[in-house]
């Protein structure tokens, strides 16, 4: 009795997962195989973020690369494991190291040497930007001050407009702990690339007046911002999420954010690939970074990660164009100098705020 | 002193749910009388002895203990001495602990308690094992100790569920005999349940049949 | 009644003699071999400067505080709901405990998030708030095996006890409370060892001083500063810590109690149903209020009520480019979760079985991943068998064998205690009737072992459902578990991200409780069985 009660629910679960996948297959639906010379698999490394079109992942198959992608936590804990592995690599390449990591890891013998054809396409700023020879730059973001404008206009207050002002609107404003959060230490850059040494005074001035720190993006953005019901109308998160609120908005009916980028607040991120050092398939690797500077996927890059290309002739999506356009002020310190001072400045952040 | 004793007036005994289990029991027990019931399993009389104790709830009818009615005291309340068939020792006291455990309850001191449970375990014969674990003893030992147990808080009554009806019969027997002695000389009125004739001849002052 | 009716020494068949072996092999290839590439690569003469400096182990105290009270919490809390629900029969006892496992088996991030949003009005994030979110999340821990032990001892004990005179407080303190004893300090210490390596919980309702675990170092340390040698003294400490804590808890656990079969009694009497059913509404309210939101999250968008990201997700949109279809996640979660039960009831289960022929070393490996982090077996796992010579990344098993070396520790902990509970006579008396050593053993302990063995295994598989953090390591990009999948869209702004994982995480609890009411109901008919 109790053995055919078990089986049957065996075959149950069973049947029921095979409906599941059975029914997805054709959501997902295979490109019928092109029958090609060389098929060759190319492993790529990179973060939970990391996002691109099906369709683009199926053409790169037409072109017999088939892509193989591996995730490995977020992208600092990406670049840990890319570290760890140097010279033996669990991938081919590596998509994601960011400019704060970047020195650090090519230090370590991460890369290998690749210069890609298609850099004289990029932006002119970011073409110097390849660590020597051995990254390639694919996207840009900024990290910037949110400010809920609908919050401000319903108190009848004026939104700061300067990184100066923002301490006397502390108790408004929710930023990440830069010990565990990407944005949250982009912020903290920010400001000393604004102040330079006298940047503790100014965090001084934010914990006195009542800024919050909240321990990841998620809760900062989705618990504590005003957008989400919290009360903070000021956040630190990123350029383009008031154009990602009008993109992925339930309310289709909604065409403007409410949201609004601080453009004096901003610090640069810039996203790198690179072929691994020691990788089992370095021509396909190499192939692969040129795809990643292509104009479609360069196209695809601002509605599938929120980011911008670094390609100067991609066109931005209308929502990016309309209401988050390229920040032309973002601050951006050296990568090899951060990586030193990163320690320090960890450090030293944790004994203004107390945390 | 007519109260005196343990008493039932009308007593309608069983679970909420179902038929009551028996006629209404009537019945009065003096101190130092043994009430011996008899019946096959299954019949109520378990069920009467969790009554009077107070474990289940009573139907309807009246519980007397020295003249006062128990209907609505709680168990820890009633002053009963209950030994089941299994000993039910508690595994992780030592059997000096065991007996003082009621003791103890009733706000005697540790010391104090102690000793009167060495006295005890000495009186139900057991002072040479007294440093044994609860799992070393056999079985007609471990039921002399939930008898001492038992007595050691001056129980107003004793109540026995086939006590040691797990024993063989000697042993059985020799316990009876002992526990009729004691019930007569403590003065205490008491309750036997038992399925076998021979037991229930040997203690009773009175017979009922389930 | 002797505390080694469980060992049948020379007479038991030659597969439970060597039943040490394949867990033994299986930890060595899966376990012992990654963690060795780990500390390979990371070591350095740093790692012993950072072993010598004070940061960590301030750390380290601060932190077992905070475990300490998460512990005392969710005792308090639990062990009168553990009581309820091992004394009691009612209509939907089995409900309220499979609710109870719910906030256990949630990424973490979903009950950080949810519980934030419900008191974070009232506390501040801090001390308070974190030791709040570990009792809620542990409670199922004390719940789950202080029940199991409370359920086996005898009602009547209590009843002699009241005849003596002792009050109900009483018979609580002495009696039953000391029968627990060895029930309570498992749970109390599986429930410090959660507590003690959190993550998610103190990112999102720490304080970041108060609150600091040797978990977000490491994270700290890996992830932002790639201070390998630091990480490495991180997680050393943090493995020593919860190693010894572990062991304390061994030597701590005093005789085993008289067991007899389960017996539950229905709830009679206005005062006591008074007393059970408020037991069961409070606790039912406690888990239930923050998954609320969840679900009313799940349904609402800036258009008020509505099913659209039910519709949705059912209709697999992709409307998240790179997120993968939901239901192919679901298939995928629930594939993985098969599997992982399998393998962790078959090698947690040998574990027992050795544990019980007195191969103990064997329960010690098994512990090893309470005091490891997500990312560490992740990480190890990664570089053992990631890249060349053995590259099994593409073979889609490694998901399954992390989260069964997460899982195995609670199959142990659940299985070997049960197990000594069988009577080893039954062994002799079959062997007597002329039954092979293979098929007494059977005999003995088959129907016990199988029941046990369902429940221990379930519970592998809610572990698997919820697991994120290694998972998030060794998944493949295109075919995420549900989980991975929450954490992603919890990373993205715009509501429809927000509601979609608010979707995704009421489908979790709904397996979750499913999962639970199956073990449920399969391990009472294996108890008549018994009986």
């Amino acid at each position: 009795m109790a053995r055919t009660f078990l089986s049957s629910t065996f075959v149950i679960i069973g049947i029921g997962s095979v409906l599941l996948t059975g029914c997805s297959s054709d959501v997902t639906s295979e490109a019928p195989r092109q029958p090609s010379e060389q098929r060759s698999v190319v492993r790529l490394l990179t973060h939970e973020s990391f996002a691109l079109s099906e369709t683009l992942i199926q053409s790169l198959e037409e072109q017999g690369i088939i892509l193989e992608i591996q995730t490995a936590g977020d992208a600092g804990t990406m670049t840990s494991s890319a570290v760890l592995a140097a010279g033996a690599p669990t991938a081919d390449l590596i998509f994601g190291v960011d400019n704060t990591l970047v020195s650090r890891a090519a230090s370590e013998g991460v890369f290998a040497e690749y210069t890609s054809p298609e850099l004289d396409k990029v932006l002119p700023e970011f073409q110097d930007q390849t660590s020597g020879g051995l990254v390639t730059p694919i996207d840009f973001g900024d990290v910037c001050i949110n400010v809920d404008n609908s919050w401000f206009a319903e108190q009848g207050e004026q939104p700061p407009t300067s990184l100066e002002a923002l301490p006397q609107f502390a108790k408004r404003l929710v930023v990440e702990d830069p010990a565990t959060s990407s944005p949250g230490l982009a912020f903290v850059l920010a400001t000393i690339a604004r102040f330079g040494d006298s940047w503790t005074d100014y965090w001084t001035q934010l914990r006195d007046n009542g800024v919050s720190v909240a321990g990841s993006w998620t809760d900062a953005y989705y618990t504590q911002f005003t957008l989400s019901g919290g009360d903070r109308p000021l956040v630190v998160s990123y350029a383009t999420s008031p154009a990602a609120e009008v993109l992925f908005a339930e309310d289709t009916t909604v065409t403007e954010p409410s949201t609004s980028s601080m453009t004096d607040s901003c610090y640069r991120q810039i996203e790198f690939a690179g072929v691994l050092a020691g990788a089992s398939n370095p021509i396909g690797a190499q192939q692969v970074i040129d795809w990643l500077l292509s104009p479609d996927v360069q196209a695809d890059i601002p509605v599938s990660m929120f980011v911008y290309p670094v390609r100067s002739d991609a066109t931005l999506p209308q929502a990016f164009a309309d209401f988050t356009p390229v920040v032309e002020s973002s601050a951006l310190l050296e990568s090899d100098q951060v990586a030193k001072q990163l320690p320090e400045i960890l450090r030293r952040w944790s004994e203004v705020m107390g945390r | 002193m007519t109260d005196s004793g343990l008493s039932t007036s009308n007593l309608v005994i069983g679970y909420s749910d179902s038929q009551p289990l028996h006629e209404p029991f009537n019945f009065r027990v003096t101190p130092g009388e043994t009430l011996a019931i008899l019946g096959p399993s299954g019949c109520g009389k378990s069920t009467l002895l969790a009554t009077i104790a107070g474990i289940t709830p009573v139907l309807s009818g009246d519980i007397f203990l020295n003249g006062a009615r128990v209907n609505e005291l709680p168990i820890h309340k009633r002053n009963i001495g209950l030994v089941f068939q299994d000993p039910l020792l508690f595994p992780h006291l030592s059997l000096i602990d065991n007996i003082a455990y009621g003791l103890r309850a009733h706000k005697v001191s540790r010391d104090r308690a102690r000793v009167r449970a060495t006295e005890l375990l000495e009186w139900v014969g057991l002072a040479h094992v007294r440093n044994n674990r609860t799992w070393e003893l056999s079985g007609g030992q471990a039921g002399r100790v939930a008898l001492a147990r038992a007595v050691a808080p001056k129980p107003e009554v004793l109540l026995f569920d086939e006590p040691f009806s797990a024993l063989d019969s000697t042993t059985r027997i020799r316990l009876a005999t002992e526990i009729a002695g004691l019930v007569r000389s403590q003065e205490i009125p008491a309750i036997h349940v038992t399925h076998d004739e021979q037991e229930a001849e040997l203690v009773a002052t009175q017979m009922m049949r389930m | 009644m002797t505390r080694e009716r469980g060992a049948l020494g020379n007479h038991a068949p030659v597969f439970v003699r060597h039943a040490w072996i394949a867990p033994l092999v299986f930890f060595s290839i899966f376990l012992l071999y990654p963690l060795l590439v780990l500390i390979r690569t990371a070591i350095s003469a740093d790692t012993l400067t950072a072993l010598v400096n004070s940061g960590p182990w301030s750390i380290a105290l601060l932190s077992t505080g905070q475990s300490l009270a998460s512990v005392g919490l969710s005792l308090i809390i639990g062990i009168p709901i553990a009581g309820v629900l091992a004394r009691y029969q009612f209509k939907g006892r089995a409900l309220v405990l499979a609710l109870m496992t719910v906030p256990f088996v949630l990424p973490t991030v979903v009950v950080a998030l949810a519980f934030k949003s419900i008191l974070g009005e009232l506390l501040a994030p801090g001390l308070i708030l974190v030791i709040l979110a570990h009792a809620y999340i542990n409670v199922a821990v004390v719940v789950r095996i202080v029940g199991a032990q409370w359920s086996a001892l005898d009602p009547r004990h209590i009843n002699v006890a009241q005849t003596l005179g002792a009050n109900p407080f009483r018979v609580f303190r002495t009696l039953t409370l000391p029968n627990l004893k060895a029930s309570i300090l498992s749970s109390a210490c599986i429930v410090f060892v959660f507590s003690f390596t959190s993550l998610g919980v103190v990112v999102i309702l720490g304080d970041g001083s108060s609150t600091r675990t040797l978990e977000q170092s490491i994270l700290r340390q890996t992830s932002v500063l790639l201070d390998f040698p630091g990480a490495l003294a991180s997680a050393l400490i943090q493995l020593v810590i919860v190693t010894g804590a572990l062991i304390l808890a061994a030597k701590m656990r005093g005789a085993t109690i008289t067991l007899t079969h389960t017996h539950r009694t229905k709830v009679r009497g206005m005062r006591r149903s008074a007393w059970v059913y408020s037991i069961v509404i409070l606790s039912a309210l406690i888990v239930l209020t923050p998954l609320a939101g969840l679900v009313i999250g799940s349904f609402t968008s800036t258009q008020g009520m509505n099913f659209s990201s039910w519709v949705g997700v059912i209709n697999a949109q992709d409307r998240f480019a790179g997120l993968g279809s939901p239901r192919a996640a679901v298939a995928l979660t629930i594939s993985l979760a098969l599997i992982t039960a399998l393998i962790a009831s078959a090698i947690g289960g040998l574990a027992a079985i050795a544990v019980m022929g007195r191969r103990t070393f064997i329960a010690a490996i098994a512990l090893i991943p309470l005091g490891l982090s997500a990312a560490t077996i992740g990480l190890g796992t990664l570089l053992a068998f990631g890249r060349p010579p053995i590259d099994l990344r593409s073979s889609g098993f490694l998901i399954p064998i992390a989260h069964a070396l997460v899982a195995i520790p609670l199959v142990v902990a659940v299985a070997s205690p049960a197990l000594r509970t069988a009577d080893s006579r039954r062994f002799f008396v079959a062997s007597s009737l002329g039954a092979s050593p293979a098929r007494a053993w059977w005999t003995a302990y088959g129907t016990l072992l199988r029941t046990v063995m369902i429940a221990a295994g379930g519970l592998a598989g809610a572990v698997s459902l919820g697991e994120f953090g290694a998972a998030s390591f060794l998944a493949r990009a295109d075919s995420p578990t549900v989980p991975v999948q929450i954490a992603k869209l919890l990373a993205r702004p715009g509501d429809q991200a927000y509601t979609t994982a608010a979707v995704l995480s009421t489908i979790l609890v709904v397996m979750t409780l499913a999962l639970m009411l199956f073990i449920d109901r399969f391990s009472a008919q294996g108890r008549i069985t018994v009986s």
